[in-house]
């Protein structure tokens, strides 16, 4: 804790606290809050974002390990403050200021409507409401560090953990719970009642739900085909949208009235379709066998997006269909029995049941070993006698394979495909859920669909922040948890390892 | 006792083998006989067309040099792709334009010849500004934190930080398109003309000003590397990051410098991108980003006149290309990918080879 | 690790209980069935287009202009309107999840939207099979109404007219007979650039060729050298305002000196011009002009206040987003009945109400009338020209 700390403390969080204001964020959070606690403007919430980030810039500021003197914590508190208060005054002040003299800043900075800018200024006149902004933020930092430094003193981390430990340990000693844990099919039990809640869940949840669901069941099925590549194998895939649409537009193409109008049945283009988009994987494989793990990323960006390319022009449209897509893609039916959207969940489901199966014994498998010795140090695998071009070729014709089953799926379930629908973005988001999920673990990357799918169509209300969020997490997690939300013990290991 | 003659079955060896030369064989032909045809057969395009064609592509190339340079002195050094260039390209465009809109507003921009020639210069002294500030930031928030861990780490999060600066400027300056000012002085609906094939061909100021702008950075960023300190420095690093920092390098500081210079060559090209373009919004930088690195690649990774070489070829070749080959304009970004896609597999290394240590792989 | 599953678990089934509605049974006679409403409960009217991405101006504008007319017509036999604003991010994916969402909640009953003809394209059967009608402000691809929908409308004009009279003009009072279409790869662009390549070589001209480019691009200059290879007078452009405006701006230098670039209604508006200045001049595209009123002073004036920007920068489209809710709106006060304290609305009823309107007091048209196949836009249309910065009304009409 010192005067450097200080300064850093005050300066990001005035760098922050101005950002946020420039990207709306006040604003959003001012909304969100009205929405719970019912009050009349966006000021409290607003307020609270701001005064939040001081009180963290203070206590940045006085963070230390030993306990220090209440007048250092207090100075450097103020500090820290004064300094976020001043770069939050003056940025009030030249907002305040350029628009009461008429200049149309909403023009260039989109996020600085009236009701924005109101919630900095209150409507004073911009002298006085920097003075205002200043008084708050130094105050705030000034609270946060006495905050940062109490628990310190106090200790309130550790008794916080303690408490949490303490309570931990009781509810595991309740007998109802202990005796539940020892059992010997408690494990097997759990899954299979959430398999039971799983068959049931499509015949209650409405279309939309059901919808839902099952776009995040295709996604659980390309991340654990990219899990292959990327998790097992250790390639890097930046193109694996290709795949995708390879399944896709197969089926499209064979089940549509246009262009072709080759009606097959969809269970029989399926197996066709999955094998196409396999093979595509191969030929995908050859030429990139012995290159880098970054070069081998960009080609396969540069793949991927050759395909949709390719499948949105001119010269290809009489056979793909052109940017205008293919409509009205045959569906499965069983025994005449038209598909609806329960149907497609059910199989979905099993579609993921078969891909979590392969997985599981590919892991166990001479292939899974070949991958991980792969993964840790190519040459010596090659030393040892593992034919690493074979597994590489597999690695990519397998997790190519699962991506065309997605495919088909998604294009008989949407009735549609269309180009657009595989850019760069589907195989992005794809790999940021294995990533964020867990590479390697199945759990994970089921967890990891849930939440990059599912959570946007629950909180649709922060739409505009979602990618934002988003590369916001990549970023954090890569930086504080790289193995994913729920890894595979392996992966967690080995990322630590090197980390450390 | 390990063997090593034995790895893999003979089989495959011979099938390898023959398979590159066979495709390159292929490639070659297709790609001549296909000359052949627009060239000499059917005759679609007339000289001054070419030429038209060729000085777009230069002017394009000179700008994917400058954003190349940026890559290839990061990767040089880290071994690392820098997925979030292109935004810091698009930042500096931004900062420019509000200068120049800021200037225009003053009524200084177009005033006389002087002051239109100080409004550019401050844009660009803006614009690299900004691309240095971010890409400082971006290493320390984003790259830093994860020297240590495996080549799949950071680069998910510089996709990560590409996604959050692309979406951070929608939301602070709209999701419209900008039109960035166009100054008497240097316009680009204005230029040189010359007489080609008896027909007019229009150099523009601001195309001229890019090329132009381009190789004086490139001469700009050798002299650096090859002549001064700093550069010395930046070159041990690549070449061992231990043993320069045990020869009292502060590996920090020089990654930190190497990152700066490619924000402000990229803040330069972006602003050429706007003066000459005349559009920006926030998702500018993606496309240049991705071309300026395969033009990177092209010349050979880690090797600054191959950066160079590789962002004209690259510029020349993708506009050529589709008017070489008598395809539609819209395959242009497929050419630019296939030329990366071949070159990775028939010289991995570029055309002027990689300048790396070999260590390191 | 168990306790990890038993949470996910637990998870898992909280949203699916709280997903988990009981359907309402109510009697009803309409074919698709009706909609049912509670004191307290308000009737949803969705708006869908591109909130976000690069076309997000399309979409934010749109909706504002809807907003307002909600605002204009708050309420039916004392039950709020509710307008729900949908992101389909320009995707047909999203389209698809948006539209499959809407379905599925009950309280909605019509849709205006979608915005873009591509996403459209994805969403017709969905409405279709759930008996939601569609009044779309803007799509204007000729095969939606051809198909024989139930449930599709639209507020804008055919491209099938667009192109038609956008060749005709071109023919007979430009009188031009070489010209290029181009087109941006996207479904829209290319119904229009094939459409008047069609027509106008039934006329009798002559199409050097139908070239493509693609969306986002940010240098033409090859491709535009290219087709100056090929000497024609005139470009017919189908693609959005953006692309317009920088094809525009790289023509001089490409060698197209000269040639005229014709757009259409996509590249309409302010924004063109901002974003082409000087290149834009002698531009022609098409525009169904609104015709002055004091409804559409009014409506600029409450656009303005209520968001700022002047009317017509984000896109010409707003009033067509005000008119086409305004047309929902009215059709569903028309057919909705009051039983005991809830309020009804017979789905079939509504679909078929709607395309019974005729002569509605609109911004675009003073007499907003519809026919059996979903069309209820203007059958004229004007095309415009650039002239010193601005648009006006093209000679020769």
């Amino acid at each position: 804790m010192n005067i450097r700390s200080s300064l850093r403390g005050g300066f990001v969080s005035g760098f922050v606290s101005i950002l946020a204001v420039l990207l709306g964020l006040t604003g959003l959070v001012g909304t969100i809050v009205q929405g719970w606690f019912g009050f009349r403007s966006q000021t409290p919430g607003a307020w609270a974002l701001l005064l939040a980030i001081a009180l963290w810039g203070g206590a940045r500021a006085a963070r230390s390990a030993e306990v220090e003197p209440w007048g250092r914590v207090l100075v450097a508190g103020l500090l820290a403050g004064a300094l976020h208060g001043l770069l939050m005054a003056a940025f009030t002040w030249l907002v305040g200021s350029l628009i009461d003299s008429g200049v149309a800043l909403r023009k260039w900075l989109a996020q600085l409507t009236p009701q924005a800018v109101e919630l900095l200024t209150f409507g004073l006149s911009p002298a006085a409401a920097a003075a205002v902004v200043f008084a708050a933020l130094a105050i705030g930092g000034l609270v946060g560090a006495l905050l940062a430094q109490a628990s310190t003193r106090y200790r309130w981390r550790q008794s916080l953990a303690q408490r949490w430990g303490t309570a931990r340990e009781r509810f595991e000693a309740v007998p109802a719970v202990k005796g539940f844990r020892q059992h010997r099919y408690s494990q097997q039990i759990l899954y299979g009642a959430g398999l039971l809640v799983l068959l049931v869940a499509p015949l209650v949840l409405g279309k939309y739900w059901n919808y839902t669901v099952g776009t995040v069941g295709i996604y659980v099925m390309l991340g654990l085909g990219l899990n292959i590549v990327v998790g097992m194998a250790g390639l890097l895939d930046l193109g694996y949208a290709a795949f995708f649409a390879i399944g896709a537009y197969t089926i499209a193409l064979l089940t549509a009235p246009e262009p072709h109008g080759v009606m097959v049945n969809f269970w029989l283009v399926l197996p066709l379709g999955i094998a196409l988009a396999s093979a595509a994987g191969v030929l995908l494989g050859i030429p990139v066998l012995r290159m880098r793990g970054d070069y081998l990323a960009i080609v396969t960006l540069g793949f991927g997006e050759i395909i949709r390319v390719l499948l949105k022009s001119d010269t290809l449209t009489s056979f793909t269909g052109g940017p205008q897509g293919v409509r009205a893609v045959g569906g499965p039916s069983i025994l005449g029995f038209r598909a609806d959207d329960r149907f497609y969940v059910y199989l979905i489901i099993l579609g993921i049941a078969l891909v979590a199966f392969l997985t599981y014994r590919l892991q166990h498998s001479r292939a899974g070993r070949a991958w991980m010795a792969m993964r840790e140090d190519e040459d010596v695998a090659e030393v040892m006698g593992i034919y690493t071009l074979k597994y590489k070729l597999l690695a990519f014709a397998i997790g190519a394979g699962f991506a065309g089953l997605g495919g088909a799926i998604f294009a008989a379930r949407n009735k549609y495909a269309n180009p657009e629908d595989f850019a760069l973005l589907a195989s992005i988001n794809v790999l940021s859920l294995v990533i964020i999920g867990g590479m390697g673990s199945i759990p994970g990357i089921i967890l990891g669909a849930l939440v990059l799918k599912g959570l946007p169509e629950i909180l649709r209300q922060l739409e505009d922040y979602r990618m934002l969020a988003f590369g916001a997490l990549l970023i954090v997690m890569m930086i504080l948890r790289p193995e994913g939300l729920w890894p595979s013990k392996r992966r967690a290991m080995e990322l630590h390892e090197s980390v450390e | 006792m390990i063997s090593t003659t034995q790895a893999h079955p003979k089989r495959s060896l011979s099938l390898g083998r023959w398979i590159r030369p066979l495709v390159a064989v292929l490639v070659i032909a297709f790609i001549l006989w296909r000359l052949w045809t627009i060239l000499f057969v059917q005759q679609v395009y007339g000289a001054e067309t070419w030429v038209r064609i060729g000085i777009s592509g230069l002017i394009l190339g000179g700008v994917y040099a400058v954003v190349a340079l940026g890559y290839t002195l990061v990767y040089g050094i880290l071994f690392m792709i820098n997925f979030a260039h292109g935004d810091v390209m698009m930042l500096g465009a931004f900062a420019g334009y509000f200068t120049l809109e800021a200037f225009d507003a003053a009524g200084l921009l177009n005033r006389n010849l002087a002051w239109s020639i100080v409004c550019v210069a401050t844009a660009f002294a803006a614009a690299m500004l900004v691309g240095m500030v971010a890409a400082i930031l971006l290493e320390r928030v984003a790259y830093r934190p994860l020297r240590t861990a495996p080549r799949l780490v950071p680069l998910i999060s510089a996709i990560g930080a590409s996604l959050f600066l692309e979406n951070a400027a929608q939301l602070m300056f709209g999701t419209a398109r900008h039109a960035y000012a166009n100054p008497n002085v240097i316009g680009r609906d204005a230029g040189w003309v010359f007489i080609v094939n008896g027909k007019e061909v229009l150099v523009t100021y601001t195309g001229a000003l890019t090329f132009v702008l381009s190789i004086l950075l490139m001469i700009g960023l050798l002299i650096l590397v090859k002549r001064t300190k700093m550069g010395k420095a930046m070159r041990a690093v690549a070449e061992d990051k231990d043993v320069a920092a045990l020869m009292g390098i502060d590996v920090d500081r020089v990654i930190s410098n190497s990152f700066a210079i490619s924000g402000v060559l990229a803040g330069a090209a972006g602003v050429m991108w706007g003066l000459h373009i005349g559009i920006i919004y926030h998702y500018v930088g993606f496309i240049p980003g991705m071309k300026a690195f395969t033009a990177a690649v092209l010349g050979g990774i880690g090797n600054v006149a191959g950066a160079m070489l590789g962002g004209l070829v690259l510029g020349v070749l993708e506009s050529l290309g589709p008017a070489a080959l008598g395809v539609s304009f819209q395959l242009q970004d497929v050419v630019a990918f296939s030329i990366l896609v071949l070159v990775l597999i028939f010289r991995p290394t570029g055309l002027l080879g990689e300048v790396l240590s070999e260590k390191k792989m | 690790m168990r306790t990890r599953i038993l949470l996910v678990f637990a998870l898992i089934a909280t949203v699916v209980l709280a997903a988990c509605c009981p359907k309402e049974k109510h009697e009803c006679t309409d074919e698709w069935g009706c909609a049912v409403f509670e004191p307290g409960q308000t009737v949803k009217v969705a708006y869908v287009g591109p909130m976000t991405g690069p076309y997000a101006a399309f979409g934010t504008d749109i909706s504002r202009g809807a907003e307002l007319a909600v605002k204009a017509n708050p309420d039916v036999e004392g039950f709020a309107f509710e307008l729900v604003i949908e992101d389909t991010q320009g995707s047909g994916e999203q389209s698809a999840s948006v539209a499959n969402k809407l379905v599925a909640d009950p309280r909605v009953v019509a849709v205006a939207g979608h915005t873009f003809s591509g996403s459209t394209l994805v969403a017709i059967p969905i409405y279709e099979e759930a008996g939601i009608p569609m009044m779309s402000p803007s799509t204007t691809l000729a095969t939606f109404t051809q198909q024989g929908s139930e449930v599709y409308n639209r507020v804008a004009f055919s491209d099938a007219l667009q192109a038609k009279k956008a060749a005709e003009y071109i023919y007979n009072v430009l009188g031009i007979t070489k010209i290029v279409t181009v087109h941006d790869s996207d479904a829209y662009g290319q119904g229009l650039a094939e459409g008047v390549a069609a027509e106008f070589e039934d006329l009798g001209g002559e199409v050097l060729a139908i070239k493509a480019t693609t969306q986002g691009s940010a240098d033409y200059s090859a491709a535009l050298a290219d087709i100056a290879a090929l000497s024609p007078e005139l470009i017919y452009y189908g693609g959005y305002d953006a692309d317009a405006a920088l094809m525009v701006s790289q023509m001089a230098a490409a060698g197209l000196e000269g040639v005229v670039f014709f757009g259409c209604d996509g590249t309409y508006g302010v924004n063109y011009i901002d974003l082409a200045g000087d290149a834009a001049e002698g531009t022609y595209s098409t525009n169904v002009p609104i015709p002055p009123s004091d409804a559409f002073d009014q409506f600029k004036a409450d656009y303005e206040a209520a968001y700022g920007d002047p009317q017509g920068k984000l896109s010409p489209f707003s009033p067509h987003g005000h008119d086409a809710a305004a047309v929902l709106l009215a059709a569903i006060d028309r057919v909705a009945i009051k039983d005991g304290n809830n309020l009804v609305i017979p789905r079939k009823g509504l679909a078929e109400e709607i395309r019974k309107t005729e002569n509605f007091l609109g911004l675009t048209s003073g007499a907003i009338t519809c026919d059996a196949t979903g069309e209820c836009g203007p059958q004229e249309l004007v095309f415009m020209i650039v002239e010193s910065g601005a648009w006006v009304e093209a000679p020769g009409q």
